[in-house]
Order: C-alpha cells, then structure tokens, then sequence
C-alpha cells in the first residue's frame, strides 16, 4: 500500500508513513527474541510431552496422550496439586492482610519510618534457600531459638519437631514463606496507599465515615490495581513454591508438602521421567494461562 | 450554629511553630474569615478545629464544650477543601449522602435531602455522573453540597474558590455568601484572596506568621488599620508608604519628603499629631485618596496639593491607574478613566489628608489612622 505512490501529492506519503511505523521496526527485534524465548520452551514442552524420553530411552516416537493420561490417574500429582492449593490459599491472603495492616501503620510519619521500613524489607532480598536454611536451623527441634523461647512460655521443654510432625510442618513452612514474601505486600501497598489523596480521607472522617467504610468506599478503589496486580504477581509465586519448601523439608516428611514444582523437579531431575515430566509441566502451564486470563478479565485492571 | 471560642492555641509542625498562640471568639451564625499571605497558618488554624491536626497547646471550645480531644467525626463539622476531595468512585449523588448513609440515615430521608441540596446548588442533573465527569465549578458545588447536606453546626471552607478561573470565582464568591444567608450557619472560612475576605466576611482574622495581627469588621480593618502590614494587606493596589518627616510649619503638621516636597494636614489633624512631630515616619496613601486638582475650584478642607511626574498610566477600563516617584518610591494614583496626560507630563494631585495613615518605621505600627469615612 505504501510502496509506489504515483502522483506527486502521494509521493510525500511513503517517508512519513515510513517515519510512523520506523517505532515498530525498531522494536520488532526485542519482540521477536521475546517471542521465541516464551514460546520455544511452552512448543518444545508439549512436543516432549507426546514423545517418551527418560534417562535411559531416547524414544522420540509419537505415543499421543500417554503421559497425559498416566498424570491423571497419578495420585502423587494431585496430591502435590492440593499441597499447592493449600499453600496458596492460606499464604495468600496472610501475606495481603499482613502486608496491608503493615502498610497502614507506615502511612504515619513516624520517627524511624525510613530505618523499619528498611528492616522490613530484607526478607524480601535475601535468597529463599538461605532464608529456607536459616529457619529450618530456627525450627530445630533441639537446637533452634523457637522451641526454646517456646519453652519459656510453656515453662516446660517444648518437644515440637516442627519439619517432622504432621501438625506443624504446614505452620512452619508457611510462617518462613509468610516472613518472606509479606514485606513485598507491604511495599508495594504503602506506595499505593500513600498516592491515596489524604484529604478524601479526611473529608470522609468529617462525614463520620468509619474506618472500614472509608477503606472499602474510598481507599480500596483507589488501591485496587495495584493490590491486584501485587496478589497476582505473588499468586503465580506461591503456585509456583519450591525453595523454602525445599530448604525446609524437600517435600517431607514422605511426600507430605510435596508441591507441584517439587514434584515437577524430582520427577524430571532425580527420576529423569523427560516426557512425564514435560507433560506434567504442560498441565501446570494450561492451568495458569487459563486462571490468569480469567482473573485478569475478573479485575478490569486497565479501566 | 454554634459559638467558638479558642484560647492560647499553639501548634508544632517538628520544631516549627505553625501557630503562636491564637485567641479568637466566633459568635453564632458569624461569616468570619481568615486572610493573610500563603503560609501564615491558615489553613493550619482551621485543620485544628477540624479536629484533622492535634494542638500542641491551648483549648477550643465550641457552644461551650472543649473540643480538643474529641475525634474529627465527633465534632459535628463540614469542611470543604481546597482540591475538593470528591470520592472519586462514586457517583455525585453518592458524594454528597456520603456523611447521611455513614449516620445512618434512613434511605427515603437521605434522598430528600440529597435532592434539595442539589437543587439549591443547581446540580440536580449532574447527581448520576462521577466527579472525573465534572468541570471545576461542578466539583465545587458538589463539594459544598456534600457539606451543607449535613446538619453540621460550623462549616469550614479551606480556599474554596483558589482553583477557579476569575469568573467563575466572582459568581460562586456571590453564591457562597447567599447560601450563608438562607442557611445562617457559623461558616470559617480561609482565603489568601484580600477581596475575597473583603466581600465575604462579617468579621475578618487577619493572619501573619502563625499569629492574629488584627481582627474586626472588613471596613474597620480597611479604614483603621493596626499595622503597615494590615494596610498593605488589604486594598487594591496596594497602600502607598513614603518614607518622611512630620514638621510643624506655619502653624499645621506638615509631612516633608526627602526631596522637599510638602504635604499639609488641616488644623483638625494637626492638633491630633502635635505628640508625633519633629520625627521621621512613614505616611500611607492609598491609591484612590488623590485625586487630580480642578483648576478653578478651590480645594476641600483637608486637601494637600503635590506636583507630580507621571511615569507611567495604566488604563483598566473603569479607572486608570497613573505612576509617578517621590524620592525613591514609586506611587500609585487611581485615577478616573480619561483624566490622565501620557507618561512625561506633571500634573497636579490633590492628597485627602484625612484619610492618610502615619506609621512608625521602627515598629510598624499605625500611629495615626485616617479620620474620614471611605465613601
Ligand atoms: N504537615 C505539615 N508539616 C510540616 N509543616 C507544615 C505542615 N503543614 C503546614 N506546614 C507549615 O506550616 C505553615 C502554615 O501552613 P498553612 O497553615 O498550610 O498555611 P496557609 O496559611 O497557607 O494555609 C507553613 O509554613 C507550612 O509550611
Ligand atoms: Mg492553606
């Protein structure tokens, strides 16, 4: 359309037109390559996924829905798909309501804000393994602080073995995934809550507006998307939780914590399942392409 | 309604002191008006009886109850603010039964009263839009819809009228001074705007560095001015002030300028300011109390005559403003329109001594306010 303009009034059109789309051009090198990154790996998994590789066999031949439906009938893979779930719902919403109480209480110009809010943040930088290694020496049963000061209260021995028992293995790897991820709830909701305009909450408290009015009316509107975007970003984490779990208990005690990553890597790393494991990582990926769009359209971010 | 009444009220932001120690009594059903340059406390004074900002010291009372430990909400107050502060995701209607509905007030109550204060507004169309769909002036009546809505007992307004263009001020500055009437409230309200307080106030507070330089009626503050600062604040243009010597000559307390030039009081002042002569002061004039000198009719009692250079003429339409120097000050004369010769003639002013101000340098105090009536 734009190549070979006849007339001296079109003549003029070819440059500027290829001065408007000179933008696309320079970025359709960028988008390309992050295209193919994407893509490449989400392609090669299904392929993989219809083959039957493992460490032994480089069976490449076509065997269709195989592994499909061997993951079906796998109670290991729903087992760790409910760990999953479990994580993701209890930490979650702690991490939210955490975050945003914390949130709340900087909003004031206290003295020392900058320091705690500093503090506060170095979960948040320090490395999941390392954090995962530092509370599972804090949760030792014979050694670690928490029994001890536990201990005190109890004015007995505590005898918890928290990365053991049943009962407490859940609270200990959410409490350590809880410390970690709530301070970047926390920041990213204090940023928010300070854009909120202080005198809409202030003509709300004149109006005798109670506290949770006020949030719910004025602040969490003005909040939502970036609250949104701060959930789902630590949604796709936690489904996606592997190291604290691993540092903590590698999935045990059996396979008792055993998340779908940690399934996900035993089968494809320890075991070398290739195939089973590419389809078991199609699965994880049809699950959250489909929720995220979901969500996404639930929150209306961009309106 | 109410009365207020504040006592010693102090105010610390850190280690700044935001207000110095205010007292101030507010009768019933009073328009009173703070005024006064940007940053003087203002709007710090009125967030206090807000309740929206702690005082470090001092009580304030409203109908006799101390009110400075009592919660925003519990004070009874609306208050309009400066940027409006529209609930941004609700609809008008929603904005301004925002304090009925947090009261709990019934639905088919709600809806009556949301109505009338739209009507009384003009906004009644605008009630199922969102406050994004509003233009400025819109914003401000909902804002002072969301206010009057409630059965407050003191209505505070934070320079309602500074983010409107000069029309639309004019026209709101008469809408909020009719609405006052109907409703009859105790309304404060702040403004850095000279003409506004001017026009608006039964009383104006005027303010300067956290501190109360003088309060009263708008014309007692404009006509008996307590300090330089009070007669420079209020008029437009502004007061002149000539530095000068006040001298007894043939018989009449006569002002001096430095470069010889006289001005002579009649014998009702002179008396009056015998206690000053003999020292070196500042005299005030404002601009609309010279006038040009009519030749062939002789000068009214009271009146100096002064020659002056004009350096420059400003025509505004309805007056025109001339300048001209006397020693280092430049001076403004309000002239009517067409009475004015172009920049490089001298004409002849005659000065109304009745109404010139003396000040002290040193002090800045007004030593001698004028004795005439502004007509
Ligand atoms: N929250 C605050 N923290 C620190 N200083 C403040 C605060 N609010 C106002 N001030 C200072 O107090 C003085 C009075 O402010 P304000 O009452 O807003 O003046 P205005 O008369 O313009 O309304 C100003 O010097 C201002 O800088
Ligand atoms: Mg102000």
């Amino acid at each position: 359309m734009v190549s070979g303009g006849g007339g001296s009034a079109v003549a003029l059109a070819p440059g500027r037109l290829a001065d408007r789309n000179f933008k696309y051009y320079m970025i359709f090198p960028a988008v390309l390559v992050i295209l193919l990154i994407g893509l490449f790996p989400v392609i090669y998994t299904l392929i993989i996924s219809f083959q039957n590789l493992t460490m032994m066999d480089e069976d490449t031949s076509f065997h269709g829905l195989m592994h499909y439906r061997a993951l079906f009938e796998d109670a290991r893979f729903w087992e760790s798909l409910l760990h999953t779930f479990i994580f993701v719902a209890v930490a979650l919403p702690a991490e939210l309501l955490l975050g945003l109480a914390m949130a709340y209480l900087f909003l004031e110009r206290l003295p020392g804000r900058q320091i705690f809010v500093a503090l506060l943040v170095l979960p948040v930088v320090t490395s999941p393994i390392i954090a995962g290694a530092t509370w599972r020496l804090l949760f030792d049963n014979q050694f670690g602080p928490i029994n001890q000061i536990l201990g005190w209260f109890a004015g007995e021995p505590v005898p918890i073995i928290w990365l053991v028992d049943p009962n407490f293995v859940y609270p200990a790897i959410l409490i350590a995934e809880i410390w970690q991820w709530t301070p970047f709830m926390f920041l990213l909701l204090l940023a928010a809550l300070s854009n909120v305009d202080k005198s809409q909450t202030e003509a709300a408290e004149l109006d005798g507006a109670s506290f949770l009015r006020t949030f719910r009316l004025i602040v969490l509107p003005a909040i939502w998307p970036v609250m949104a975007i701060a959930v789902l970003i630590r949604a796709l984490d936690l489904f996606r939780l592997f190291d604290v779990v691993w540092a903590l208990t590698r999935g045990g005690p059996g396979t008792s914590t055993e998340t779908i990553s940690i399934y996900a890597y035993v089968a494809g790393f320890q075991q070398f399942e290739t195939s089973y494991t590419a389809a078991m990582a199609f699965v994880v990926i049809v699950i959250l392409a489909v929720s995220i769009t979901l969500v996404l359209r639930r929150l209306e971010i961009d309106r | 309604m109410a009365r207020l009444s504040i006592r010693g009220l102090h105010k610390f932001y850190g280690k700044f002191e935001a207000l110095k120690g205010i007292d101030l009594d507010i009768a019933e059903g009073e328009f009173c008006v703070f005024v006064g340059p940007s940053g003087c406390g203002k709007s710090t004074l009125l967030r206090t009886i807000a309740g929206l900002e702690d005082v470090d010291d001092g009580a304030i009372d409203i109908d006799g109850e101390v009110v400075n430990t009592l919660r925003p909400r519990d004070r009874n107050i609306a208050m309009v603010f400066q940027n409006y502060a529209l609930y941004p995701y609700l609809t008008v209607f929603e904005n301004i039964a925002f304090g009925l509905r947090a009261r709990k007030t019934p639905d088919t109550q709600v809806r009556e009263r949301v109505g009338r204060a739209a009507e009384m507004l003009g906004i009644t169309a605008l009630l199922d839009r969102t406050p994004r769909q509003l233009s400025g002036g819109q914003r401000q009546r909902v804002a002072i819809g969301r206010a009057v809505v409630r059965d407050a007992r003191l209505f505070l307004f934070d320079e309602p009228l500074s983010n409107l263009d000069a029309q639309l001020r004019d026209g709101m500055r008469a809408e909020i001074k009719r609405l006052h009437q109907e409703i009859g409230k105790t309304t404060i309200y702040v403004t850095h705007d000279q003409i506004e307080a001017m026009t608006l106030a039964d009383r104006i507070v005027l303010m300067r560095d956290g501190l109360i330089e003088q309060q009263g009626a708008p014309l007692d503050l404009f006509e008996r001015p307590a300090t330089r600062f009070v007669a420079s604040f209020l008029g437009s243009p502004q007061m002149n002030f000539m530095p000068c010597r006040l001298e007894r000559r043939d018989g009449a307390a006569t002002i001096v300028f430095a470069d010889g030039r006289t001005l002579a009081f009649g014998a009702e002042r002179s008396a009056d300011l015998s206690a000053h002569e003999g020292r070196d002061l500042v005299i005030g004039i404002r601009p609309e109390h010279m006038s040009r000198a009519l030749p062939d009719r002789p000068p009214a009692a009271g009146a100096a005559p002064i020659s002056v250079l004009v350096d420059l003429v400003q025509p505004t339409g309805t007056r025109t403003y001339a300048q001209f120097r006397i020693g280092e000050v430049e001076v403004t004369v309000e002239l009517p329109a067409h009475i004015v010769e172009h920049p490089g003639t001298t004409i002849d002013l005659l000065v109304d001594m009745t109404r010139v101000v003396l000040i002290d340098p040193k002090t800045d105090k007004v030593l001698s306010n004028g004795t005439g009536e502004t007509g």
